[in-house]
């Protein structure tokens, strides 16, 4: 493609959203990724697209948002990619987690979130095979869920048929600028020259922010998922653990896990989440399965029976704030930064991207985008484990 | 903690149990079958009485069996399935599923003889209740006194057809055809490797006596390339068709069957060995095997291989390559043992006989013709090659992984073992480009090498 | 050749088969090859490998989905039932 009005580095879901949205406000866009589509966190993840693990602030008022964008998307670009709105149900079995889980819906429903309290009856009557230690949780209608690889997928396909393109295989080694202002890229095979560039590169966004001479501490978070065989319906929602919510906040880089269990389109049940940071380690750690396992157990005994047929693994991109970065770079205008969602990128995508276009077409916003801007991290001395 | 861990009990992992055993060694044997031969001298329960009429040398294998039991050093596991392996720092971690329950097993040296099973090629219906592997239907006559069928067509390419046709044959059915899909004159660069091979051409001579009580006489440059079913949903006719040397169509006959036993040759299970981290290789046959040195070694240090899991070549390599790993395994341990000369000898002539089998039994691209649209590639997820093109075409996928990500394609309960090879084969077509060895190795690694019930990982320690 | 000398029930029918086999090789000797039907078209399927690799001849044994018939030995008063999917 012959000089693009705006340049996408990354073809995950974060990738592909701001790439659909600037395409759709009238921009050429060109989509370069070092490797095959959805290749990174994305094709490792759950498909999450939930409003029920955030607390009151600027994170729910996106996470909102964009869950209605992931519906007109699937509108806009006619679907394909299993998006379902099947809803959350969060449990706890103690009484510190059930005052907690109470006092967080409460604020959520403050703040627009559709929340639906249910004692052990109410719970059962929706999940059927849910354990009789269960008595207490929370409804979240408004939770969804995708496939993420085929969402990452089905909407770059709309960029191309809307006059954009994707190119991948190519590594970007150089951010160019001149005076302050971005002129262009350029990867291991081509020059590129275009005003404006999106780093939606995820886990390795610091990576590419380090080429434009910028600090954006974003760092992986290792997370396992068990896939089971394709099994009955089982779980009719997405089904987790108030600890969940706790651990998705916490900084502890020690390994944590609560169980969220989920079924699929496909048949298969899904079963995470642990959290560690350890670096992007690749082995297969059997006893985190195992605690997975005993976890999904505890909340559906009758998993005991059904196969294990796969575990992924995932690296969750994330900053030490916890809040995704969102914004135009801090010392080179015209480079944006959409990424470090951490486990949140696939429900956080469409937001990302209609922010970052309203911003770069000089629109206003929904909500004001300086939690998110990476100037935040300006002058930080981060020291990434 | 057992000097020798030996995974398999077919062939190769019998040979090397026993010679490492009367080497000194003590020894684990684990086998998924409830009974020791793997698939070559599969048998059935002790009820069903004397089996040497289904098998060409039943004796040979019965006496190794035989020789193993006795030996008070080699402890045997039947029904053990390894679900999950690992290596570190010298010591090999197998995860076994037995009788219910998980049991883990350390050891510095381990024999990996894990075997092979048919290699499968997609065509219109083969999804159809009847169409089978040919060692589908001879493990059910080997392992179970049953006949897939009356009406029986055996076709595709390799030696394997033979011992099936027979066997269909002396158990009643009517093979009604055989069909080779290459032409018989590509033996002729391999003669001197047969006259070295004597022992293979007395089994040969076998079957086709077999056979010929049958009247059944081979087709060869044809193949099944369409299955069609009955108002019950199940096989009652195929397509047969004259083949040109790249497998393209030039003529169809229909013909009725109610089982056809198809195969291409057979696909290594290298599962076990990738996930201990050992280093694998593409063949010749475009097959993923186990990489090994002169002593049966992997390249992890301890970890030998045996048998089909090194490259195809049949019961005897399999035999002498199983006896070099214990060898090497009792060596490893200290006992006082070598690899002999003759060891090698024997080793270098069965293996010129298994690299002029891929020279007489090449599978070529044609195949791929034989597809259409609606022609299910992965038989658990229900894929089919327009899926498959859609991928591609419309989705951007550029390599296999990707395009079985987004189809699911190779994700079902046998986890690609089926599929996996050939839709490489596909996609890389699609693209207009070659496989890589990396396409090739990854469609075969599978971490969770056997599904396991969550309970008992999760009682797992 | 063996006799007969155990009894199962397949989608209820009675079956006769030789102890020792499997329940997929005492199926096909009954002339039942459809023993399942797949989840997302409904296709019938039956033993294709016959050695536990491929998992297409998956029944319900004694309620348990997901059993292969080709490596599970047939025990007397066994229940087997067709598989339908996953069999929700």
């Amino acid at each position: 493609m012959k000089n693009p009005d705006a340049i996408v580095i990354g073809a995950g879901v974060v990738g592909a959203c701001c790439a659909l949205s600037l395409t759709n406000a009238g921009l050429k866009v060109l989509i370069i990724d070092r490797g095959p589509v959805a290749s990174g966190t994305t094709g490792a993840g759950e498909g999450n697209i939930l409003v029920s693990d955030k607390g009151p602030g600027a994170e729910l008022t996106l996470a909102i948002r964009s869950r209605d964008l992931w519906f007109d998307i699937n509108t806009d670009i006619g679907g394909g990619f299993e998006l379902e709105a099947k809803g959350g149900v969060v449990v706890s079995r103690s009484a510190k987690g059930i005052s907690d889980l109470k006092k967080l819906s409460v604020l959520q429903k403050e703040n627009g979130v559709e929340v639906i309290e249910l004692d052990g009856a109410g719970l059962r009557k929706i999940e059927p095979y849910l354990s009789e230690s269960v008595e207490y949780g929370v409804l979240y209608p408004g939770d969804a869920q995708c496939q993420p690889m085929l969402a990452a997928a089905q909407i770059i396909r709309a960029v191309k048929k809307r006059g954009g393109s994707f190119i991948q295989g190519e590594n970007v080694i150089a951010i160019n600028s001149n005076a302050g202002s971005l002129i262009g890229i350029t990867t291991d095979k081509n020059n590129y020259s275009c005003p404006i560039v999106i780093n939606a590169t995820g886990t390795w966004a610091g990576e590419i922010a380090k080429l434009a001479g910028s600090h954006l501490p974003i760092m992986p978070r290792r997370g396992f998922i068990l896939v089971t065989a394709p099994a009955p319906k089982i779980v009719h929602h997405k089904v987790y653990d108030a600890d969940y919510v706790a651990n998705v906040a916490s900084s502890d880089a020690d390994l944590q896990s609560s169980a969220v269990v989920e079924g699929t389109a496909s048949g298969t049940i899904l079963i995470g989440a642990s959290r560690e940071r350890v670096g992007f380690k690749a082995d297969l750690d059997i006893s985190i399965l195992r605690q997975l396992a005993r976890q999904a157990i505890s909340l559906f005994p009758v998993l005991s029976s059904i196969g294990l047929l796969r575990a992924y693994r995932g690296f969750r991109p994330y900053a030490p704030d916890h809040l995704p970065v969102i914004g135009e770079d801090a010392n080179i205008s015209g480079l944006w930064h959409a990424a470090g969602h951490e486990g949140a990128g696939i429900g956080l995508s469409p937001a990302t991207g209609e922010l970052i276009t309203a911003q770069i077409t000089n629109q206003s916003t929904f909500i004001d985008p300086t939690p998110f801007s990476p100037k935040r991290f300006q002058g930080s001395e981060y020291v990434a484990v | 903690m057992h000097n020798v861990v030996i995974v398999g009990g077919g062939p190769a992992g019998l040979s090397a149990a026993l010679t490492a055993a009367v080497a000194g060694a003590p020894v684990l044997l684990l086998d998924s079958n409830p009974r020791l031969g793997g698939q070559y001298w599969r048998t059935p329960a002790d009820n069903f009485g004397d089996q040497n009429e289904n098998h060409f040398d039943l004796a040979t294998g019965l006496k190794l069996i035989n020789s193993v039991k006795a030996q008070s050093n080699i402890q045997v596991l039947s029904g053990a399935q390894i679900w999950s392996a690992s290596h570190k720092d010298g010591v090999s971690t197998l995860r076994v599923i037995y009788q219910g329950s998980e049991k883990i097993i350390n050891t510095g040296n381990l024999i990996l003889a894990t075997g092979a099973y048919d290699r499968s090629l997609p065509f219109p219906g083969w999804d159809i209740p009847g169409v089978m592997t040919p060692g589908g239907v001879q493990s059910l006559i080997k392992g179970h006194g049953v006949v897939a069928g009356k009406r029986v067509v055996v076709a595709g390419s390799g030696p394997f057809l033979l011992p099936v046709a027979a066997g269909l044959v002396k158990s009643g059915a009517d093979v009604v055809e055989l069909l080779e899909a290459n032409k018989s004159w590509r033996w002729a660069s391999s003669i001197l490797v047969l006259l070295e091979n004597l022992s293979k051409i007395k089994e040969g001579f076998y079957y086709i006596e077999a056979i010929s009580k049958g009247k059944v006489r081979a087709r060869f440059g044809q193949a099944v390339v369409g299955a069609y079913a009955g108002e019950n949903g199940e096989l009652e006719s195929v397509d047969i068709a004259k083949i040109d040397r790249n497998f393209k169509i030039k003529k169809v006959r229909n013909i009725k069957c109610d089982v056809a036993a198809i195969g291409w040759g057979f696909t290594a299970d290298t599962s076990l060995a990738g996930a201990l981290g050992c280093k694998q290789v593409v063949a010749k046959d475009e097959s993923v095997v186990v990489l090994i040195d002169s002593k049966q070694q992997t390249s992890i240090t301890g970890v030998f291989a045996a048998g089909e899991i090194t490259g195809i070549g049949g019961s005897e390599l399999s035999m002498i390559e199983g006896e070099i790993a214990g060898k090497s395994a009792a060596k490893f341990v200290g006992c006082a043992v070598d690899i002999s000369r003759s060891d090698l000898i024997i080793r270098a002539k069965k293996q010129r006989f298994a690299a002029a089998l891929i020279k007489a039994y090449p599978i070529k691209s044609g195949w791929r013709s034989w597809l259409d649209e609606q022609t299910v590639l992965c038989r658990c997820e229900e894929v089919d090659l327009a899926d498959l093109k859609d991928s591609i075409v419309e989705l951007g996928a550029t390599d296999s992984r990707t395009a079985k990500l987004l189809t699911r394609c190779g994700m079902g309960l046998c986890q690609g073992r089926i599929c996996g090879r050939f839709v490489v084969d596909l996609v890389a077509d699609q693209l207009n480009i070659s496989p890589t060895d990396i396409d090739r190795i990854a469609a075969v690694s599978r971490p969770i090498i056997t599904p396991i019930p969550l309970g008992v990982l999760a009682a797992g320690e | 050749m063996s006799q007969f000398d155990i009894q199962f029930t397949f989608n209820g029918e009675t079956i006769s088969a030789i102890s020792g086999q499997s329940v997929g090789a005492a199926l096909l000797a009954a002339k039942q090859r459809t023993l399942r039907k797949t989840r997302f078209n409904q296709k019938g399927r039956g033993v294709f490998c016959g050695i536990g690799v491929c998992f297409d001849c998956l029944v319900v044994i004694d309620g348990a989905s997901n059993q292969r018939a080709c490596i599970t030995e047939v025990i007397s008063g066994m229940k087997v039932q067709t598989q339908v999917g996953t069999n929700a």
